[in-house]
């Protein structure tokens, strides 16, 4: 017997670039939480928002912000991927929807803008928090293959925030 | 802060996601037996004479494409066993019954709809086949 209310099946990615951008990714997100730490908090807002460590986290908002928008096939690290890597690669054994991926991105844009900004309101250990909280999604993400944005998704549709109509059910 | 002390957080922080992922796979595609409750009311999902695979996806997904080719094969090439395949966003009152905190999450059901089994995270078919012998008996065993 076939699915009965299967979901809808959209664009699909190599799941080996969408790894290779969560290892990226979480490489930047720890030097961002490594930079926050030594750096610190400075103390006019002048100061703060040219620190290295805010700088940085600025850049990856923006790459998520991007990925979020345009879909994550167009993240920059996406793109690396498979003009330099993936032509050197065998063809992958299957492909995977790009929507999980896409959200992750619309979820990291979230948690590296909350960051900065906490970073420019002068709040103290805000950035590395934020920049921290990211690192871990993004880690899980490309060792472990787990996708922390989609048990957000799931828990947003179980506490009725999305809801989808019924198609045949 | 001492950017040796701030080498040794970034380290802790590594280490410690490592021991969360473990932990996490560790849970993964694991068969576990679930106590058999009372007939339950299944609106709109028709089950089969043997075992139906109720497979819980969501549109954010990555593995739920290869646990439904997974139990899709099962179901294939066992008589009597179905596999249903559901969006918990269009149908959340079934997520919460069956209190899915994942996707794909595998319930294994009786003729009768009372859950016998759940697999949380992609299913390995080897595991699966196993529990059905067991739930349909020698039916399956033929078949696989």
């Amino acid at each position: 017997m076939t699915a009965q209310t299967a979901p809808a099946r959209p664009a699909v990615i190599d799941p080996r670039g969408a790894r290779f951008t969560a290892s990226v990714t979480a490489v930047l997100l720890l030097v961002d939480v490594a930079l926050g730490l030594v750096g610190g908090v400075a103390a006019t807002l002048a100061e703060r928002a040219v620190q290295p460590a805010f700088l940085l986290l600025v850049v990856l908002a923006a790459v998520f912000v991007w990925s979020a928008a345009a879909g994550v096939a167009r993240n920059p690290w996406s793109v690396l991927f498979r003009r330099a890597i993936r032509p050197r690669l065998a063809p992958p054994a299957e492909l995977e929807d790009a929507a999980p991926p896409t959200f992750a991105q619309g979820v990291g844009a979230l948690v590296t803008v909350v960051g900065a900004v906490l970073h420019l309101a002068g709040v103290p250990y805000g950035l590395v928090g934020a920049a921290a909280a990211a690192f871990v999604a993004a880690f899980l993400n490309a060792a472990f293959g787990y996708c922390l944005g989609c048990r957000l998704y799931l828990l947003l549709v179980r506490g009725g925030l999305i809801r989808k109509r019924a198609s045949t059910a | 802060m001492d950017p040796l002390l701030a080498l040794a957080v970034v380290g802790a922080l590594v280490a410690g996601s490592t021991l969360v992922g473990l932990a996490w796979r560790a849970t993964q595609g694991r068969v576990r037996r679930v106590g058999t409750a009372d007939d339950v009311e299944l609106p709109g999902v028709e089950l089969a004479p043997g075992a139906t695979l109720l497979q819980f996806s969501s549109e954010y997904c990555s593995p739920c494409r290869a646990t439904a080719r997974v139990l899709g094969d099962i179901a294939a090439s066992t008589p009597g066993v179905a596999h249903i395949e559901i969006d918990v966003a269009e149908r959340p009152e079934l997520a919460a019954r069956f209190g899915v905190l994942q996707t794909p999450t595998t319930v294994v059901l009786d003729a009768a709809g009372r859950a016998h089994a759940r697999v949380g995270g992609a299913v390995r078919a080897s595991a699966l086949r196993a529990e059905l012998d067991r739930l349909v008996g020698a039916r399956a065993s033929v078949a696989a």
